[in-house]
């Protein structure tokens, strides 16, 4: 009984982390990414040398490659979560990050929120509160089956 | 419909995509270890998998579309229509991923989705998509709550052809058809005026018969009552069996079969312990098996009387199921039976394997009745309708068991369980009242909805089963159908039954105990 509820545990505690580190990476690689692209400036598209010579400097941009590897990692938490979590789990508790732009907007760069969507974040806020009420995980899987044929 | 056709494939591709990398990700398994060599390792082992290729040709289709959509439209459209796809993924991993959403996660996916657009939308922009989906969605709400009205209508006119028909039967009609009967009656407990209910099987008027009991062991409070029975009546035949094989989780199936193999006639009669029949019961029953391609016969059921708010609503639920019985006959002809009676030759019992293909699932007399029906025989409505002792409920009680039963349905016949929407008359109206372009409007809605649902009230409860409890208590219908309709969005949700004590999760129908079952009931 004890073995079951320090894996659920520790099943949770895993999810939880990699929630965390997905969402940030994603919203991180996704400002740096934005960044990155405004410092190049608009690509010229009129002709086939322009298209190659914004193609090299993107990839030649550091800060475009920090981007990339934040959202490749984002990829990666988001792989190795669906492996523990359910995807009605994780797909919710990613929708923080709705909730997240607006406010972090408002908090380091004072922009003016109306009450709409001051509604919206605390209405987002409270939906992933509930969420997170729920078990990560509500179907069988290999090594879960394991635990219950133990039990 | 440019705008409808492209949120519904960027949605669509999007939910589809995340659903085939889950997937992916569910075969290869929990991830236990962390470290960069254990994630290389899954990684390469997630490549091999045609899933999730799957997965990142349509999230790429997906996000192309996206792309597009962000070209067309202003981003505080975009984001909040495609916080649709919370919906539509609840939806894809609770049916193709089987995942089990509660009630609080599909709270979750409301608050959020409402949230999202909420945030992301700017109302001035979207002022005119939100008057056309206004005005396009009031008129199918209208449309729809129109549904329940007829099926009320429909539902009266059937049991007007029934009870016609069964009132003016005369008593000599059905005499010469009588099969000796064996009647099966699996106990458990007492309910109230057990010894009537019994009594009155005792009392038939019908040249020969037998009554079978089983109980789970020889304390059970119903064995003197029924020892008592079988010294006021020596005149008639009665067993009393104890089952002692602890077969199946459906306990009353496993004493259904101890009793079907000690009963000595060709009809077998299955009644719950709470029925109450009339003298003529019998012969009216067995008279309908004259017709060799009647498999089963059942039976409408009325209260004798009410002694709890419980029980009235309990009325009023078996009158809607009586409304609804009568309409399915009318149809496609009945596919159930019901526990008030079923009926059965002992040789069409053997050829659906007898009860033990019942000993797991839920809905036994429910799905008796359909089995038979699968063979292509007739499943039959007795003339009268038996009386039921409705046990001195709380309300508690009564949702409890609504909500059991609902969830049964859903596992027997989750169409059929989803196409009670039509039936609930009065979360339409309520929805067309509020949408309803004036005061009068609402009001007439309001207004024909009672005097409807009051008639079919009165027809089928009053006039049709002589019910005397729904005489009297006719205007707590809209009641009882208030309760109807959120019971019903709650057996969306639950997946939990409590039976006797015990907790059990219901997988296609049948009783799977739950293993924590004594911490969760505590």
């Amino acid at each position: 009984m004890e073995q079951i509820t320090s894996s659920t545990r520790s099943l949770k505690a895993k999810t939880y982390i990699l929630l965390f580190l997905m969402i940030t990476l994603g919203s991180v690689g996704n400002a740096i990414l934005d960044k990155g692209m405004k410092m190049l400036g608009p690509i010229d598209f009129s002709t086939r040398s322009a298209i190659w010579r914004g193609a090299f400097q993107t990839f030649t941009s550091g800060t475009i490659w920090l981007g990339i590897c934040c959202m490749l990692l984002f990829m990666v938490c988001h792989m190795l979560v669906l492996s523990l979590a359910d995807y009605s789990f994780v797909m919710l508790f990613s929708a923080i990050t709705y909730a997240l732009v607006p406010l972090l907007g408002y908090l380091w760069l004072g922009e003016y929120v109306p009450i709409a969507r001051r509604i919206g974040i605390v209405l987002i806020i409270f939906g992933v509160f509930l969420v997170s009420r729920t078990p990560p995980r509500t179907t069988p899987s290999a090594s879960a089956g394991s635990i219950s044929s133990a039990n | 419909m440019r705008t409808a056709l492209i949120l519904s494939f960027v949605v669509l591709t999007g939910t589809c995509g995340e659903i085939s990398l889950s997937h992916a990700m569910k075969q290869i398994g929990e991830v236990q270890q962390f470290s960069p060599a254990a994630i290389f390792e899954v990684l390469g082992r997630s490549l091999r998998q045609v899933w999730l290729w799957i997965a990142i040709g349509l999230m790429a289709v997906s996000f192309y579309a996206f792309l597009t959509m962000l070209s067309w439209y202003p981003v505080s459209f975009v984001v909040p229509a495609t916080s649709l796809a919370y919906v539509t993924g609840a939806l894809g991993s609770k049916f193709l991923l089987r995942e089990r959403l509660n009630a609080v996660r599909w709270a979750g996916v409301a608050f959020i989705s409402l949230g999202v657009a909420m945030a992301w939308a700017d109302p001035m922009s979207l002022l005119p998509y939100l008057r056309h989906s206004y005005i396009f969605l009031r008129e199918v709400v209208f449309a729809a709550a129109l549904a329940p009205l007829a099926f009320y209508v429909l539902s009266v006119w059937s049991a007007w052809r029934f009870f016609r028909k069964s009132h003016n039967q005369t008593p000599k009609s059905s005499n010469d058809f009588t099969p000796p009967v064996s009647i099966l009656k699996p106990l458990h407990g007492l309910d109230r005026g057990a010894y009537e209910n019994f009594a009155s099987f005792c009392r038939q008027e019908y040249p020969q018969y037998e009554i079978l009991f089983a109980v789970g062991d020889e304390n059970d409070p119903a064995v003197p009552i029924v020892r008592r029975l079988i010294l006021d009546f020596p005149d008639v035949s009665i067993r009393l069996l104890v089952n002692r094989e602890g077969k199946g989780t459906n306990d009353k199936v496993a004493k259904l079969c101890l009793l079907a193999q000690q009963a000595r006639y060709p009809l077998l009669i299955i009644t719950d312990s709470d029925v109450r029949v009339a003298r003529d019961y019998l012969r009216k029953v067995a008279a309908m098996f004259r017709d060799p391609h009647v498999g089963a016969v059942t039976a409408l059921y009325r209260a004798i009387e009410a002694p709890s708010f419980g029980a009235v609503m309990d009325t009023m639920g078996s009158l809607s199921f009586s409304g609804s019985a009568l309409l399915a006959r009318d149809l496609e002809g009945l596919k159930f039976t019901m526990g008030s009676t079923a009926a059965i030759p002992s040789e069409r019992l053997a050829e659906i394997g007898g009860f033990a293909p019942l000993l797991d699932v839920h809905s036994d007399d429910y799905e008796l009745g359909r089995r038979i029906a699968q063979l292509g025989y007739r499943v039959e409505l007795a003339p009268d309708p038996v009386d039921m002792e409705f046990p001195s409920e709380s309300l508690r009680d009564y949702l409890r068991h609504e909500l059991r039963w609902l969830i049964g349905l859903r596992h027997i016949r989750p169409g059929g369980h989803f196409g009670l929407f039509m039936t609930q008359g009065i979360a339409w109206t309520a929805a067309a009242a509020v949408l309803a372009p004036s005061w009068i409007g609402a009001a007439a809605w309001i207004s024909a909805y009672l005097i409807i649902r009051w008639l079919s009230g009165y027809v089928i409860g009053v006039w049709g089963l002589r019910d005397p409890v729904v005489r009297r208590k006719i205007w707590l219908l809209p009641l009882h159908d208030f309760f109807w309709f959120f019971l019903w969005l709650a057996s969306f949700a639950v997946n939990r039954i409590e039976w006797r004590g015990l907790v059990f999760t219901l997988e296609k129908g049948r009783m799977i105990p739950v293993a924590s079952a004594l911490r969760a009931h505590e």
